[in-house]
């Protein structure tokens, strides 16, 4: 089998820095390669590099043959005949790759008009079979829906499907499943390796998930600070990793961790508890108070849930279910309608007088790193702030306290003069830490903290967790979409849709018998490593 | 943080004024006030650098003492808009609800009206004088600062940070000075820059009508309006107030950009 694209010793550059540093490899007719690699690796500039979509700034040097032709000495003439046709490329965000204006049905119309023959009706139908190619349900409805009426999965296949318009021989996938919940990733992905089966397509499939990569990809490259640090079949990579920064992927990866699960205490009494706790978002109209409705959009229905003192309940659900406005509630960001929330046996109000006093006891720690922190703020002053806000230490005290917690969180003491902007994602994640951790409190509550999160960075923060909660006797609440965090780390879990807790039990029993049909789907698209490609 | 060449250059040319406004008595050869009918309508020369006006007096050193009043006009005239605005807008968009609603009702009030007719007519009631144009632009000018200010805080108080704050129990004065107001200001700063110029030229515009700084006075626009008349056969007179205008408020709009660029937070 000749190779489709031979890459040879590429170089990119922007300005001083290397992006992509002497990588080489083939891609056989047919195959499918996975680029492993953290944010900021270079595997997304490669894959660019390939279609040489890289901004005027970008110096790049070697060699890119597709099908016997140098793409990158080839003139932009040539490049158009190639892109969109011969070579198609998907992103990770379909919502902004989308003409937000413009029909579905259209927008795979354009591509086909564009680079092919076809006219009239044929286009429609051509379009009708696209879409039902990535299974897109009753096409011809869709097709004529706008993006914003989709959904994220539907998004995505509806892009997928503007790809595959031409019948391209190359589709370059750049981590097109990461901004999709777990159950829609999978499908994509299965999506991926049907197509490969059925249109004999070539795939370069770019991601930061090594299990994402072994459902489609049977070669992967690991890429690491702009250079190919392994190379091979995927197979052989995941059970044999021979570079050291591969090793460490995959004892990062869910898969890999030891289970740790904190002993309950015999029959402590609950800590945290709610009861029927519902949460609506928009006001009552009029005609809502004459016609006795409750009016608004009900975001959490009713939810009851104990956790006991230095246990850790896992909240999982995908985008949309309820879980994070449940944390919202329980810290009183968002008052509930009805029900009500128990802390140490007693009618607690979050939201109400007493919030500071209550507080000090529940903290929250927030999804996305650089957001949570103030960015104008120097690190060590954010973590002195509860301190000297609820004067809960002398002032004189203040910098001892801010090292110690520093210490606690595995921050080096330099990084105190830093903004945030300065620092990395999983740094301000331990800062944030750091400051729910300053007001002493009994129950951490952390919502998605891991997401946002490379995979080695997500193991570490969770280690830092489970030895925070060992060491203080933490009770946690965790809220993820991953379920495989999830076990992880909890001992009872609750499983969230639609604003309604669908299951609910110990972790084990949750996992291994689910009784409901949807945790059974969440459970089976938990990505892993020894899923073998084709 | 890195300075931007805008912004030195910017800051070089206001620099540039406030030099020449507190060495005026040093860089001035006559008595800005000083008549000399001898020298009426004087064209340029070594003795009048500038040449001189209709009444003999040297339009070079009233063109120095006139940046003292240009300059006192332009940044004594943006403190309270900008005061008052960033108050109003801060709450109404932190809080929201019926703060919002009343104070955004005010704001489409004063919106519709062309904002140099509403300044012109409350002088008008109140009588000339700067301090009169002080309070029209205390009235006026707070709405754009307010609007600025408001939606930075609309953005602000759903973002993570201030959640976070919020569940650390802090109170809300303290969030929205300590979280919201730092973070709010870099718009409304780079808007000030422009707005002082603004308020040096309708400054100058009022007293050109004869409506803000009474005519002895060293005033660039009183200055302009007075060659006005002499413009085909005296054009010094209101040629060099008129350039030192659009040298100093060059001046503050560059400075303006290159703040707005370094005051960006660069990941």
């Amino acid at each position: 089998m000749s190779a489709l694209l031979c890459v040879r010793n590429l170089n990119v550059r922007f300005g001083d820095t290397l992006a992509v540093d002497d990588v080489s490899f083939d891609l056989p007719r047919g195959g499918a390669l996975g680029i492993v690699g953290e944010s900021g690796s270079g595997k997304s500039v490669t894959c660019r590099a390939l279609m040489k979509l890289l901004p005027q700034t970008a110096m790049i040097d070697g060699s890119v043959e597709f099908d016997g032709q140098n793409i990158l000495e080839a003139s932009e003439t040539t490049l158009n005949t190639l892109r969109g046709k011969r070579i198609a490329m998907i992103f990770q965000s379909p919502a902004s790759h989308l003409d937000p204006l413009m029909r579905i049905g259209d927008q795979v119309a354009e591509t086909l008009r564009k680079h092919t023959d076809l006219k009239g009706r044929e286009v429609l139908k051509e379009v009708r079979r696209l879409l039902e190619v990535v299974r897109i349900p009753e096409p011809d409805r869709w097709a004529k829906a706008y993006p914003h009426q989709l959904s994220g999965g539907m998004k995505q296949r509806a892009m997928i499907a503007g790809a595959l318009a031409c019948k391209p021989d190359l589709l370059l996938a750049d981590e097109p499943t990461t901004a999709l919940d777990a159950t829609v990733q999978k499908s994509v992905l299965d999506l991926l390796v049907d197509l490969r089966r059925t249109q004999g397509l070539s795939m370069i499939f770019v991601s930061h998930d090594l299990g994402a990569v072994a459902r489609v990809c049977e070669d992967v490259i690991v890429m690491r600070k702009s250079k190919v640090v392994e190379a091979g079949k995927t197979r052989r990579v995941i059970d044999a990793p021979q570079h050291e920064y591969t090793q460490m992927l995959i004892a990062s990866h869910p898969d890999r961790l030891t289970l740790h699960t904190p002993q309950a205490a015999a029959h402590a009494p609950p800590l945290i508890e709610a009861r029927g706790v519902q949460v609506r978002y928009g006001g009552r109209s009029l005609i809502d108070i004459i016609s006795k409705r409750d009016g608004g959009f009900p975001a959490v229905k009713g939810a009851d849930f104990t956790v006991q003192a230095g246990q850790t309940l896992g909240i999982v659900g995908e985008s949309g279910s309820g879980k994070s406005t449940l944390a919202r509630a329980l810290v009183g960001l968002v008052k509930p309608a009805q029900g009500e929330i128990l802390y140490k046996g007693k009618p607690a109000q979050p939201s109400g007088r007493n919030r500071a006093l209550y507080l000090r006891d529940v903290q929250l720690v927030y999804q996305h790193p650089y957001e949570a922190l103030s960015p104008r703020m120097r690190i060590r002053d954010a973590i002195a702030e509860p301190l000297r806000r609820h004067r809960l230490c002398p002032t004189n005290e203040v910098p001892a306290r801010v090292a110690d917690l520093m210490k606690q969180v595995d921050l080096e003491p330099m990084l105190g003069e830093r903004l945030p902007a300065q620092l990395s994602g999983g740094q301000c994640q331990r800062v944030a830490i750091a400051r729910a951790l300053a007001m002493d409190p009994q129950v951490l509550i952390a919502d998605e903290v891991t997401s946002a999160l490379d995979v080695t960075l997500q193991a570490q923060v969770m280690d830092l967790l489970i030895r925070l909660q060992k060491e203080r006797g933490l009770t946690m609440i965790f809220i993820s979409h991953d379920l495989a965090v999830i076990r992880r780390l909890c001992n009872a879990v609750i499983v969230m849709r639609h604003g309604e807790i669908v299951e609910a039990g110990p972790t084990a029993d949750v996992f291994d018998h689910p009784t409901q049909e949807y945790t059974r789907t969440l459970i089976d698209a938990i990505p892993h490593l020894q899923e073998a490609a084709l | 943080m890195k300075l931007s060449p805008m912004f030195v250059w910017g800051a070089a040319l206001v620099m540039f004024w406030i030099l020449i406004a507190l060495s005026a008595p040093l860089l001035a050869t006559h008595d800005p006030y000083a008549i000399d009918f001898e020298a009426l309508l004087a064209p340029p020369s070594a003795d009048h650098w500038f040449g001189a006006d209709n009444v003999g007096r040297d339009t070079y050193s009233r063109v120095i003492y006139g940046s003292r009043l240009a300059l006192y006009i332009g940044l004594l005239g943006v403190i309270a808009p900008m005061v008052i605005g960033m108050t109003i807008g801060l709450l109404a968009g932190y809080f929201g609800g019926w703060v919002d609603t009343i104070a955004m009702r005010i704001l489409d009030i004063t919106v519709p009206f062309p904002f140099f007719v509403l300044v012109l007519s409350i002088v008008a009631v109140l009588g000339p004088g700067i301090e009169n144009y002080f309070i029209a632009l205390a009235l006026v000018g707070w709405v754009g600062y307010a609007r600025l200010a408001r939606a930075e805080a609309i953005v602000l108080r759903s973002s993570e940070f201030v959640l976070a704050a919020r569940t650390m129990g802090f109170s809300h004065p303290y969030i929205l000075f300590r979280h919201v107001l730092p973070n709010a200001m870099s718009p409304v700063v780079v808007y000030m820059m422009t707005d002082v110029t603004l308020v040096i030229l309708f400054g100058a515009a009022l007293g050109f009508l004869g409506m803000g700084v009474s005519p002895p006075a060293a005033e660039w626009g009183v200055m302009i309006a007075e060659g006005q008349i002499y413009i085909s056969t005296a054009w010094w007179i209101s040629f060099f107030p008129g350039l030192a205008m659009v040298l100093i408020g060059v001046g503050f709009a560059l400075m303006g950009d290159g703040l707005a660029k370094m005051l960006r937070i660069e990941r």
